[in-house]
């Protein structure tokens, strides 16, 4: 396969998963958010019920246990853009996913062994 | 995985964030030996695919879900952990300063849990595991599921250090949830692996031999 065919295919499949993920996506938290709930007993550590209010708490008892309380607004939280539903989350994915492709070609283009 | 910056204290974020940045620069300097230009198109998509996959949350029991690194197969793709550092490194980068995704302060600690964890894990396992069994595909699953768990079982380390989650009960979870999460990174690694392999074998590193 050529260079130019197997990186088109790549891209494709690269932004397939980025259009199907938001449809696809389990919402359930992941591994370190369940752990985290189940300890802070929001959530038991092999059922599925999740009590938002006692997990709202938690995440405030985290902060007060660290002192960390660094917060930042991100442009696109959670793979979504404000005020849009579900295309703003295929949007989002899909730029994420562009934007890595432009990023990390600059980055290794700019890092790479030259080959003179 | 990615932690979210009221896990961990400031003093102790930054000291990732150092243990982070000493693996970037050595991962920069694996790039400007090894890295050939002919790889740069590679390594680009390799990380917008493995950006598109961290967005599928697969659930697992208990209402849970996880979804692939990447690490592992960026390393085995490439042939050095330090790919894993490289990739995952911009790719956390993006998740959290565009997405929230992973918080910024702690962002260190993620890099060595995903990035260099998973690199190392994925790169050092799967040789040595190709070497005993001698598949690479059977390599590559075992390769990536440790990656993952050992990452996870740092992470819940790191977390127990930082008075968020304690030791025993941290392990037990992280290690419960992980350790299937992990068929996920390991069964879409050696799905990837052997796709690769097939359409550019010459690209891998070390040959996969899919003839075989």
């Amino acid at each position: 396969m050529e260079t130019k065919q197997f990186v088109v295919i790549g891209i494709a499949i690269a932004l397939a998963i980025a259009v199907a993920a938001p449809f696809l996506a389990s919402g359930n938290p992941d591994g370190l958010e369940s752990a985290f709930f189940s300890i802070y007993e929001a959530k038991p550590f092999m059922g599925s019920e999740l009590d938002e209010d006692a997990a709202g708490a938690a995440e405030e008892q985290a902060v007060a246990a660290t002192g960390n309380d660094f917060s930042y607004e991100a442009l696109m939280p959670d793979y979504s853009i404000p005020g849009m539903d579900k295309a703003g989350e295929v949007l989002a994915v899909v730029i994420g996913t562009l934007l890595m492709l432009a990023l990390v070609f600059a980055v290794a283009r700019v890092s790479a062994r030259p080959d003179n | 995985m990615h932690i979210p910056d009221a896990f961990i204290p400031m003093g102790q974020a930054l000291v990732y964030w150092v243990i982070a940045l000493i693996f970037i620069a050595l991962a920069l300097r694996w790039a400007r030996r090894s890295m050939g230009e002919e790889k740069i198109p590679l390594v680009a998509v390799l990380a917008a695919g493995i950006f598109a996959i961290q967005a599928l949350n697969i659930p697992i029991p208990w209402g849970t879900s996880g979804h692939m690194v990447g690490a592992a197969l960026a390393a085995i793709v490439l042939g050095s952990p330090y790919a894993g550092v490289f990739v995952l490194t911009l790719v956390l980068l993006v998740q959290g300063v565009i997405f929230g995704d992973g918080g910024i302060t702690v962002m260190g600690a993620n890099i060595v849990n995903m990035g260099v964890v998973g690199g190392f894990i994925g790169y050092y396992g799967y040789t040595a595991i190709k070497r005993v069994i001698g598949n690479a595909y059977a390599a590559a699953f075992i390769a990536g599921w440790a990656s993952l768990f050992i990452s996870a079982i740092l992470c819940a380390v790191e977390l127990a250090v930082a008075g968020t989650f304690p030791l025993a009960l941290g392990l037990t979870m992280m290690g419960t949830y992980h350790a299937v999460i992990g068929l996920i990174e390991g069964g879409i690694t050696a799905v990837a692996l052997y796709l690769i392999a097939s359409a550019r074998p010459d690209i891998l590193e070390h040959p996969a031999g899919v003839s075989a």
